[in-house]
């Protein structure tokens, strides 16, 4: 069961999914958390042979990992597929950053051997490996159900282009940055279905935007009828992150500028 | 008609080199290539007297360079005359130019070993061109992710040349490199023991937060006894029976640190140990030169006459302060986790100096600094530090998010949104601590070096100026 003033973080394959720097993430949701006054335990799943307890998980923290890794994450997750759908239907939260986003989609396109592969088929999106790496900042307004957008920031270094069959299924419209098709670039960033939330944002996303941890963070906790007043919500501290975001978006303004030959 | 082309591309290659060569020795070192190939498209292959069996490539994510020069010295200094691509031109052209230079006017190589560090990334087209027997892979790490994505992208890319025609030499305690023995003919493992600076991360950092990386083999979590350097040390998977070997063919036994010597097969070097990350870039070069018929003795030679770039002391010094400076690689964790762990060495109070930048080497620029959070700077923070200075325009906030992270008070740290060196000199001078270090990439620092230089340019003019006018006066008042 999970306990009321509890958080509890499932970090699936921390040392296998682990490209960018990935695991500032959680060290983003326990001080959020903690701040909060909240026990924040943080639950790893180290082999491929483990089972995610989802009964004990409020956020499943799934970070980035080589492209060779979407096939064994696909291949487990499909062994845990009835939990897995029953934790999405009741508005569990899932965290996907980067190329794992692919293992969520419907399929895969791998460059070795011309090879297909069959995917959760969670988001209605097909995902194509590419020969080149693309990297650049991106810069997006997330609107939650209630409350106010949120600036989000972040860097993106893509070797998957994610096209999404079901455009309404896009966690966000651009305002800079490629996002999920950078090849083609279509102006879509990542993919939401309820609590299942995609993104192509590094940095670590949560480090950089802690004002997203603490919405996930406020989700999990209004869905076990725990909520934060002002005096609470005062003790989180993001000044730093907020001079650190006004940085990036000048950066972000000077770069347009320069590419509109200006 | 191939052979009239080849000729023809030769010696407009040789005649270019001269001239160029003449006007900037720095830029000699692709262009004469290049066009060569434009005039014959099949180029380096038609060059004679190639020894394959000589020939070795240098390849991996850090120390090409540093292992290339060792081994182009160690061969020279026993009495070889070496083809090789200097100062950086890893690219097909870069050795297409080393290969005009060192040639005769009908193309016949004069050299007996030919030693070229080549690009991982272009690796495949230069091997179909010259198929060499020896491949060394120092190692193949997370790096300059705008271009290389992850380390599987160039790990396959390595990994298409690798057959059973060829000896790689890899190192042993580096998991990723040290997988390609399944590929290739023979292999030849280095490696080094545990010593004084192996550490432990649970000793660091908090263990539940701990990673480490996945088997390239069966892609399951590996386990590290210790490291020598980040991702680098005696390791086994926790799933296959993919580990370290216990004996590799050559193995650093022990290390004196203090006395710069290292006992390697039961034989003594002395080496420049100032950095001992350079340790593994001389373990190689001593691997590639004993396995080229080159004795310890020889070797011993010229490693006492080699002097090893960046392995000097690289201090600033800015107004009163002395700045030492440890190098690191842009948008390099396992460099940056060395510098950290480098000045954590220090117990005594001091000021650390972090600048990471924006990555502005390819269009778009953009502004990574998440490298660092694969970084534990924890045991920096617990070594005795009175602030942190930490600048770089655009990302210094994110930086001292990372410290923030390593629970860092906030108010130690001052943030300089600049790369400005006037600004960062003005600030650093203001503090009354005088043990300060520089963690920054290795052209902002040339950048701080650029600005003394000119400072002491500036002061000789006044001085010059004051000596004038002084001059003038004299003659005034006496007329």
């Amino acid at each position: 069961m999970k306990a009321n003033k509890e958080l509890n973080i499932t970090w699936l394959y921390p040392d296998i999914l682990s490209l960018h720097g990935d695991r500032g993430n959680v060290l983003a949701l326990k001080r959020i958390g903690e701040a909060l006054d909240l026990k924040v335990n943080i639950n790893r799943v180290d082999a491929f042979e483990d089972d995610i307890d989802f009964e004990k998980t409020d956020i499943l923290m799934i970070n980035p990992g080589e492209v060779k890794t979407i096939k064994p994450i696909v291949e487990n997750l499909q062994r845990q597929r009835k939990d897995l759908d029953k934790y999405i239907e009741s508005n569990g939260i899932i965290l996907i950053i980067g190329t794992s986003g692919a293992a969520f989609g419907n399929t895969l396109h791998l460059l070795e051997n011309d090879e297909t592969l069959d995917c959760l088929g969670i988001f209605d999106m097909e995902s194509f490996e590419k020969d080149k790496i693309y990297g650049n900042d991106m810069f997006y307004y997330f609107k939650p159900e209630q409350g106010e957008e949120m600036q989000i920031v972040g860097s993106e270094i893509s070797i998957i282009d994610f096209s999404l069959n079901d455009k309404d299924q896009a966690l966000a419209k651009l305002e800079y940055g490629r996002g999920n098709n950078t090849k083609t670039p279509d102006g879509l960033e990542g993919a939401r279905v309820k609590n299942v939330f995609f993104t192509n944002a590094l940095g670590p996303l949560l480090v950089k935007n802690p004002w997203f941890a603490l919405y996930l963070i406020q989700t999990v906790m209004n869905g076990k009828e725990i909520t934060f007043n002002n005096q609470e919500l005062s003790k989180l501290d993001f000044e730093m992150e907020k001079k650190a975001l006004g940085a990036i978006r000048k950066f972000i303004t000077n770069k347009e500028l320069i590419e509109k030959g200006i | 008609m191939r052979k009239l082309r080849f000729i023809l591309a030769l010696w407009i290659g040789k005649l270019l080199y001269k001239i160029i060569d003449k006007i900037d020795k720095e830029r000699g070192t692709n262009l004469p290539g290049k066009i060569a190939f434009k005039i014959s498209k099949d180029f380096i292959k038609n060059f004679k007297n190639l020894n394959y069996e000589k020939m070795v490539f240098i390849t991996g994510t850090n120390g090409k360079s540093t292992t290339n020069n060792m081994v182009i010295n160690g061969l020279e200094k026993s009495g070889h005359k070496v083809c090789t691509n200097l100062a950086g031109a890893n690219l097909i052209t870069g050795i297409a130019t080393a290969l005009i230079k060192d040639s005769t006017m009908g193309g016949k190589i004069k050299s007996e070993y030919c030693v070229f560090e080549t690009d991982e990334r272009y690796i495949k087209s230069i091997y179909e061109a010259i198929p060499t027997k020896n491949i060394a892979i120092t190692n193949i790490q997370k790096d300059q992710v705008q271009r290389n994505g992850e380390p599987d992208f160039i790990y396959k890319k390595i990994k298409q040349i690798i057959s059973k025609d060829v000896t790689i030499f890899v190192n042993n305690d580096e998991p990723r490199a040290k997988s390609l023995e399944e590929y290739a003919g023979k292999t030849v493992y280095y490696g080094i023991n545990k010593n004084d600076k192996s550490f432990i991360k649970e000793d660091m950092f908090d263990k539940t937060l701990n990673v480490t990386m996945p088997c390239p083999k069966c892609n399951h979590k590996l386990l590290f006894d210790y490291y020598n350097i980040d991702n680098v040390g005696k390791f086994k998977c926790s799933n296959c029976d993919f580990k370290s070997e216990d004996k590799p063919n050559y193995l650093i036994q022990s290390i004196d640190f203090q006395r710069g010597r290292i006992m390697l097969n039961d034989s003594p070097y002395r080496i420049n140990l100032l950095k001992s990350f350079f340790l593994y870039d001389y373990l190689l070069a001593i691997a590639i030169l004993q396995e080229f018929g080159i004795t310890p003795f020889e070797i011993q030679h010229s490693l006492d006459l080699f002097k090893l770039e960046g392995g000097r002391a690289e201090d600033l010094e800015v107004g009163d302060k002395i700045l030492k400076y440890v190098r690191i690689k842009q948008e390099n964790p396992e460099t940056l986790q060395s510098a950290y762990n480098d000045v954590a060495e220090d117990k005594t109070s001091k000021i650390v100096m972090i600048g990471l930048l924006k990555v502005e080497d390819i269009i778009p620029n953009y502004s990574n600094t998440f490298y660092n959070f694969d970084c534990d700077v924890e045991n920096v923070e617990q070594s005795n530090v009175e602030r942190y200075l930490v600048f770089g325009d655009g990302v210094a906030y994110d930086t001292a998010l990372r410290l923030k992270y390593a629970g860092v008070d906030e108010s130690k740290i001052d943030v300089l949104d600049s790369s400005d060196p006037g600004t960062i000199f003005n600030k650093v001078t203001s503090y009354e601590n005088d043990n300060i270090y520089l963690i920054t990439w290795l052209h902002e620092f040339m950048n701080f070096q650029d600005e003394l230089e000119y400072r002491e340019y500036r002061r000789l003019l006044a001085a010059n100026e004051t000596y004038k006018s002084g001059k003038e006066k004299v003659r005034n008042e006496s007329k």
